[in-house]
């Protein structure tokens, strides 16, 4: 599903990630970790696209990321999706709208957005909070509102940048849950974090970045 | 279907989140469009005011100082024998300065001060129009001007090559001037669309992560831009009409037989302006998510 051959990126002189080779296979549940700075966030933004390397390859459903085209780009993303480390959501739009966005762009019919922004709502449990803003939600309602919006099309591949960063032990379980849930429906799953208490008694594969280089891998 | 209505959506949407600019912009641009339209009006009028006039013959005789009765007469009855030829009107030296009188209104106080009056007593004659095509108004001039008595002879197409002359330098400071216009209706919707991209750029980033094409996104701006154009140009004409009002209820003379009849712009026209500020609208936002849009 996800392959990178010989990877780097580096920002200017900082070397963000240094030749790595990575195969996920489909239906995968893997965690990036390492140190702050080691190349996890770039990893993902890398695999969504958002980032081109400066050598290697990365090939996302047999697709190579480096001879697409901006608008095949824009196609492959409604497959992916990415859970941001800041969620971003639009403060202006409320939580239905925030998750009905990513099937609007795909011409989807209203009534399907509806149906299916509805259903995925329930699934993460804010069907009570569909007309409220997402200022007005506590951190970890606002992580489900962004988990929504990236698995509300169905996506091949879940990418997610430390989604537990902000939340207390008994909401990251809470969101390490719906994860797993989702994954169980046949989504290839790829977490970055740094938490330790996530990683705790895991059986699911991990990568360890450091300085860029890949240090482990428990595959 | 659905689609469509989400661009429509998005593109009012937009409008109504940046109210102010919009409105501001929009009073720019109708302003604008109003002083086109105004300028197409008044020359429309114009032009076709010559042309009426154009069609139409006077003339103007002047009679020397003194002349006698029996003299008028032979003069009378030459004109009354030139085809479709007819005598509006004789006016005397008297009738003359009362009229110039009439019209200096206050400042006619000098005319008092005059030992003699030096205006000419004279003939406004006027041709019937179904038969202006068969005379030769400068030979008729020459064998006016050949009789005793008469001092000098003025028709009305004299001044009408002189008019259409200021008429073409109107038209060139007008197409000058349109022009300019339309590149300022173009500058404002750039800026007003440019305004609106960046106010909704977090919303551009996150519609580019899940998956938007860059016309999925360019669209309602297109839109929006399109809507200026429609509304600027929909309500400079309305504007335009209002005027007209104020204005068509009024004939105005000038010299010659025809009135200058004030006509609104004719539904060709009307349709240009409207398709003009569509237009416009287009490329003022086009150019803005040309140079603006960077996601």
């Amino acid at each position: 599903m996800i392959q990178l051959f010989h990877v780097s990126k580096n920002f200017g002189p900082s070397i963000a990630l240094n030749t790595i080779d990575i195969k996920i296979a489909k239906g995968e549940f893997v965690f990036v970790t390492g140190p702050s700075g080691a190349g996890k966030t770039t990893l993902l933004r890398l695999i969504f696209g958002a980032e081109k390397p400066a050598t290697g390859h990365i090939l996302i459903n047999a697709i190579n990321l480096n001879r697409i085209s901006r608008s095949k780009l824009d196609l492959l993303r409604r497959k992916i999706g990415f859970v941001f480390q800041d969620f971003k959501l639009l403060p202006k739009k409320t939580v239905f709208e925030n998750v009905a966005i990513a099937l609007e762009v795909t011409g989807f019919r209203p009534k399907v957005v509806k149906k299916k922004t509805h259903q995925t709502l329930r699934l993460v449990g804010l069907a009570e909070k569909e007309k409220a803003y997402p200022l007005s939600l506590s951190g970890g309602e606002q992580q489900r509102v962004a988990i929504a919006r990236a698995i509300v099309k169905d996506p091949l591949i879940l990418l997610a940048d430390e989604p537990t960063g902000n939340l207390d032990p008994d909401l990251t379980r809470e969101i390490m849950t719906l994860f797993k849930n989702i994954h169980q429906r046949g989504t290839t799953v790829v977490i970055a974090t740094h938490s330790r208490q996530l990683l705790e008694g895991t059986d699911c594969r991990t990568i360890v970045l450091n300085q860029g280089n890949i240090s482990g891998d428990t595959r | 279907m659905g689609l469509r209505f989400y661009f429509l959506r998005q593109a009012l949407l937009n409008m109504k989140r940046n109210v102010t600019v919009h409105i501001l912009s929009l009073g720019t641009i109708v302003a604008s469009l109003l002083i086109l339209g105004a300028f197409l009006l008044l020359f429309g009028n114009l032009s076709n005011w010559l042309r009426q006039w154009g069609t139409a013959l006077s003339m103007s005789v002047y009679l020397k100082d003194g002349t006698s009765a029996y003299k008028r007469d032979k003069i009378d009855s030459f004109i009354r024998g030139l085809p479709g030829a007819q005598i509006r009107r004789f006016i005397s030296k008297e009738d003359a300065m009362n009229e110039l009188k009439a019209a200096l209104r206050e400042e006619a106080g000098f005319l008092e001060r005059l030992t003699h009056n030096p205006l000419p007593a004279s003939y406004e004659v006027v041709f019937e129009a179904s038969r202006t095509e068969e005379i030769d108004p400068e030979k008729i001039k020459q064998q006016l001007e050949a009789l005793d008595g008469v001092e000098e002879v003025q028709h009305n197409r004299q001044w009408l090559k002189r008019l259409e002359g200021v008429l073409d330098v109107v038209s060139l400071i007008g197409y000058i001037i349109g022009g300019l216009l339309c590149l300022c209706v173009v500058f404002i919707v750039t800026n007003t669309i440019k305004l609106t991209i960046y106010s909704r750029r977090d919303e551009i980033e996150i519609l580019k992560l899940v998956g938007a094409t860059d016309w999925f996104i360019k669209l309602p701006f297109l839109l929006e831009g399109m809507m200026q154009g429609i509304l600027g140009g929909g309500l400079a004409i309305l504007a335009l009409f209002l005027g007209y009002l104020a204005f068509s209820a009024k004939k105005i003379y000038l010299i010659g037989p025809a009135p200058l009849e004030f006509v609104f712009l004719p539904v060709g026209y009307v349709a240009i302006v409207f398709f003009l500020s569509t237009v416009l609208g287009i490329i003022g936002s086009f150019i803005a998510i040309g140079r603006f849009f960077d996601v």
